[in-house]
């Protein structure tokens, strides 16, 4: 039959599929006026970005993905957008300063990017050297756990005494702590300690 | 599944690619028919069941002496009627909206394994997948109410936002329960855990276990926004809440993603504390032998679990509609109340409390009593992890494996000394050791 | 949360926000009818709320102007709907203190049995209305399986369901049935250890009892000074009950009848049924005792009914025939005040010596009670507003008339 392609090339499809429309909707929430439009459509950029993961088999990452991003930052927020917002359906214009101004810092951070990608030597050759997909099953939370605790499989020739210490917990509580200080800052900062009194009667 | 379904089409004579399509299809259009189907019982079921809690009969004529059709009927109305969107309304937002909802709803069931091999996706972290798909449900709540252009509408966005991202934290806690019990977030590796009598079931796996199951239902039925925690579409005092603006199929998408969302959150009760596909006396696995039997008989024994677990789902579908047409509706704050006060600090102590369990009583459980009515689950779940991992060795498995006698930090291994359910590294089978060569 | 703020007028503010100016009504699920309360929100909490009223007028009482007093009874069921048996009798006791009119015992023990059937009525709907404004539905369809098994009764006494038009100024439209007293002991025999299911789906609940104790509370002076009447009243602990203190013509009905005014006195509910506990996060002068009053008194009704029927059966005399359609009023004016299922219900006529009087107006009960709203609903949660105006029990028909 004329169809017969290489089983490869759906995951070539489904990773040029989820890679469009991550950036389409990027591009989305870029020109987008509507400050919640522009939430939705980050969430669906970021939602595809969750399916590259999950097509590259780190289900893991993809979940928290999902979970954190899409889930968690998003729906708060939409939560700042409408408790901020003072008029509804509210729409944003950038002028074109801006514009030039986004366009240079946005260009200058891509070509940093891309620089620094395209230094990592895979990048570099034409063609993937390992194209089986990876599966669904392979166990790549366990070796995250196992990480988190200190166990890190890239540092196991490590000397006993320091192997403990290369684990992700100490870096993961930094930034966790770092978060429950901005959290308790951003409350505090909404606080707006008035008391108002409402004509009786 | 996964192989046997694309083997047999592709020496049927199929090209491969197109084998691969139907193989993505029929799980897709399995669980799509589950979702919808379901959601036709269960509203049909919810119909019935709240006329009798009521003294009354609910449905009774449409397609016969029971009203089975009723559901039916009341689709092609909604079907029939006019897809109204508000003049104030954020038109794109308000008409995609329902469709969040009920994709979200639909997609976490792609991970859930309704017997052994029977799943749209065998994922290896499934509970959490689930979980993150299950808590996108509420963007289309969020957006619907917002884009409605109503006040009541906003209301209700506010409300479920605020409910579901608090609930989303003791509903978190409780499913680490079974997941640190069992070692795995495979939720086909947690269902094959508790196979044998009931006594395997996890909810019987200590008192902690007990106790955190019910506070799993609480902050299931408020994540899934069902009486008493319905208030985001709580109609005597928001009108109808977030769907107040919807008329027709649109709001019908939402009844529809609220159905399948509660028969996900009972089904994931059932995987997770009440044996999964396994019956209380197994009578297929080792009274008639069929589940290891492979074959036809294999297929019966899996398609029996499949109807066990739909069924056992079904059960706590029926509690909530019961529940729902007993109690009265909670305020917003006593809601926020029995989230923060009650359900994250039971679940956290439910969760130290197992947590100590497993490292000092791990043997005073039904599950090590002996062969039939106990079960060794350390041993099933490495059976599991290698017979998953094996055919997809990786090079970090190969610097996982020890050079010298004991590359472990003596102060992991001495802890889980006395263990033999904690998955960390040291006890006797580390993950993804065996098929190094 | 903001309803436990010792000056409810002071609310402080915790996070700067927006107000909204939000609609209730007239086509809202909670609000008994049509009212429209507007409401000013601050997130969820409420910072004012205005009743608007007159969604339901109907002129009634400038009707009253051109028809004789006999004429006019149908328009007194449609007053209260729910209760349209008191409201006819309450319109009869006014023309007959103005014609001086004297029944017999047997009329009187008549209408106590109908206006005290007619009372469960109202407070069956009361409840089970109540239940469905805290987002329960269960209880409403409980309260109205026995409610029709009172319109029942009811419709087999005068021929209607709503609007009975039963008692006339003189008496009432007709004798009771044959074997209809028999029937009715038969209901209250069945509908007494019903009352407990009521209990344990709402009173006892715990669900209940949060979201009513401590929420909407009046004191004493308070619902004076507004006017209360009704288990508003005395579910702020004032004892006041117009089957006792009311005037003669209306007490003389239930003379020698052995019954307390259902009120808190000394922390305590008179003690001659199985009540359920008070809790102990209610305040007197709370949602939770408005309710709890109406339950009570529907209990209280069930034993005037059943004394009722034990009278009227040895009593003598006839039941009252009704004044003829055209009577001719004398000249002068008079006003009487009932207890009515939600509180004293007033009519007053004046009447210049022709049939038809010259002027009539009604003194509305729940008009008095809903007045009470926009003070405490301020500083409220948006969902204590259902659960305030369910507790005083109101009927737009009533008020706007």
């Amino acid at each position: 039959m004329t169809l017969a392609v290489d089983a490869i090339a759906w995951h070539q499809f489904f990773f040029v599929m989820f890679a469009l429309l991550t950036c389409g909707f990027a591009v989305g929430v870029l020109f987008s006026g509507n400050i919640v439009r522009m939430a939705f459509y980050l969430v669906l950029s970021l939602a595809s970005s969750a399916g590259l993961f999950f097509l590259a088999g780190a289900e893991f990452v993809g979940a928290m993905q999902l979970m954190i991003y899409v889930g968690g930052t998003l729906v708060l927020l939409i939560f700042g957008v409408m408790l901020t917002a003072q008029d509804r359906f509210i729409s944003l214009k950038t002028p074109a300063g801006e514009w030039v101004l986004s366009l240079i810092i946005g260009g200058t951070l891509l070509a940093l990017l891309l620089a620094a990608a395209f230094r990592y030597e895979g990048w570099q050759q034409a063609e993937l050297g390992d194209t089986t997909p990876t599966s669904s099953q392979a166990d790549t939370t366990a070796r995250l756990g196992l990480s988190l605790v200190g166990v890190r499989p890239d540092k196991l020739d490590d000397s006993p005494r320091k192997a403990g210490m290369s684990g992700y917990l100490f870096p993961f509580i930094i930034v966790s702590v770092h978060l429950l200080v901005v959290l308790v800052g951003a409350a505090y900062m909404a606080r707006a300690k008035k008391r108002t009194t409402t004509t009786a009667r | 599944m996964q192989t046997t379904l694309v083997d047999l089409l592709t020496s049927a004579g199929l090209p491969d690619p197109l084998a691969h399509v139907i193989r993505a299809l029929v799980p897709c259009v399995l669980i799509i028919h589950l979702v919808a189907v379901g959601a036709l019982v269960f509203i049909w079921l919810e119909r019935k069941v709240s006329g009798r809690i009521q003294d009354r009969l609910g449905p009774t004529r449409v397609g016969g002496r029971f009203g089975w059709l009723q559901t039916l009927a009341d689709g092609i109305k909604l079907i029939a009627k006019e897809d109204i969107t508000p003049g104030e309304a954020d038109a794109m937002l308000f008409r995609i909206a329902p469709y969040v909802s009920f994709a979200a709803s639909f997609a976490a069931w792609l991970a859930m394994p309704f017997a052994v091999g029977w799943s749209g996706l065998d994922m290896n972290v499934a509970v959490f997948f689930v979980l993150a798909v299950l808590g996108l449900e509420v963007f289309g709540v969020i957006l619907a109410g917002y884009a409605s252009g109503s006040k009541w509408s906003l209301f209700g966005a506010m409300r479920e936002a605020a409910q579901v991202v608090s609930y989303e934290v003791p509903l978190g806690l409780c499913v680490v329960i079974p997941v640190f019990i069992c070692g795995t977030m495979n939720l086909t590796t947690i269902g094959e855990m508790q196979r044998g009598f009931a006594t395997n079931w996890l909810i019987f796996h200590d008192p902690f276990t007990f106790c955190v199951f019910w506070v799993y239902i609480t902050c299931g039925v408020a994540s899934v926004n069902r009486a008493p925690f319905d208030l985001a579409e709580a109609e005597s005092e928001l009108v109808a809440g977030f769907h107040t603006e919807y008329s027709g199929l649109r709001w019908s998408f939402f009844f529809m993603a609220e159905y399948g969302s509660m028969l996900l959150v009972s089904a994931l009760a059932v995987i997770l504390f009440l044996g999964a596909w396994h019956g209380p006396i197994p009578i297929f696995s080792i009274g008639l032998g069929w589940t290891d039997a492979g074959g036809i008989l294999g297929y019966l024994a899996s398609l029996a679990g499949c109807a066990n677990l739909i069924l056992k789902s079904s059960l706590g579908v029926i509690v909530m509609i019961w529940v729902r047409w007993t109690l009265p509706r909670l305020r917003i704050d006593q809601v926020m109340t029995t989230c923060l006060k009650y359900c994250v600090p039971l679940a956290s102590f439910c969760f130290l409390g197992a947590l100590a369990w497993q490292a000092w009583i791990p043997n005073v459980t039904p599950a090590s009593l002996p062969a039939p009515f106990g079960i060794d689950r350390a041993a099933i779940r490495e059976s599991w992890v290698t017979r998953a991992g094996g055919p997809h060795a990786t090079v970090s498995d190969a610097q996982l494996t020890p050079q010298t006698a004991s590359p472990v930090p003596t102060t992991l291994a001495t802890q889980s000394v006395p263990d033999r359910n904690i998955p960390v590294a040291g006890s006797t089978a580390p993950i993804g050791r065996e098929e190094t060569p | 949360m903001a309803a436990s703020v010792a000056d409810q007028r002071v609310i402080e503010f915790d996070v700067r926000t927006d107000e909204m100016l939000v609609n209730m009504g007239p086509q809202h699920p909670s609000t008994h009818g049509v009212l429209r309360l507007v409401l000013r929100t601050d997130g969820e909490v409420v910072s004012e709320v205005e009743p608007h009223l007159g969604y339901l007028h109907r002129c009634a009482e400038k009707i009253g102007e051109n028809l004789t007093p006999r004429q006019w009874v149908p328009y007194t069921d449609r007053m209260d709907y729910l209760a349209g048996m008191n409201m006819n009798l309450g319109w009869a006791l006014c023309v007959e203190k103005l014609l001086d009119h004297n029944l017999s015992d047997k009329a009187k023990h008549l209408r106590v049995i109908i206006a005290e059937m007619g009372r469960i009525a109202s407070h069956l709907v009361g409840m089970g209305a109540y239940g469905l404004d805290l987002g329960t539905f269960s209880p409403f369809l409980y309260a109205f399986r026995e409610r029709e098994k009172i319109l029942d009764l009811f419709e087999e006494a005068c021929g209607a369901r709503l609007t009975y038009s039963y008692l006339t100024p003189g008496g009432a439209t007709a004798d009771l049935p044959e074997g209809w007293l028999d029937k009715c002991s038969a209901f209250l025999d069945q509908f007494e250890p019903v009352i407990q299911e009521y209990h344990a789906l709402l009173t006892t609940n715990s669900i209940f009892i949060k979201r009513t104790a401590n929420i909407g509370v009046m004191d004493a002076e308070m619902v004076t000074d507004y006017g209360c009447t009704g288990p508003v009243l005395r579910g702020s602990g004032v004892d006041h009950d117009l089957r006792r203190d009311g005037e003669e013509i209306y007490t003389e009905m239930y003379e020698n009848y052995a019954f307390e005014v259902v009120v808190q006195k000394d922390g305590h509910y008179p003690r001659d049924h199985t009540y359920p506990p008070v809790p102990k996060e209610a305040v007197l002068g709370d949602c939770w005792h408005r309710f709890y009053v109406r339950m009570l008194e529907v209990v209280q009704a069930i034993d005037l009914v059943r004394q009722a029927i034990e009278r009227y059966r040895s009593a003598d005399g006839d039941w009252g025939i009704p004044i003829k359609l055209t009577q001719k009023l004398p000249k002068g004016e008079v006003y009487l005040e009932t207890e009515a299922p939600r509180g004293q219900m007033g009519f007053y006529l004046v009447s210049d010596g022709n049939s038809i009087p010259r002027r009539v107006r009604a003194r509305s009960s729940c008009f008095c009670n809903l007045s009470v709203t926009s003070d405490v609903c301020r500083g409220a949660l948006l969902a204590d507003v259902p659960a305030i105006v369910g507790s005083l029990d109101v009927v737009m028909g009533e008020i706007d008339r």
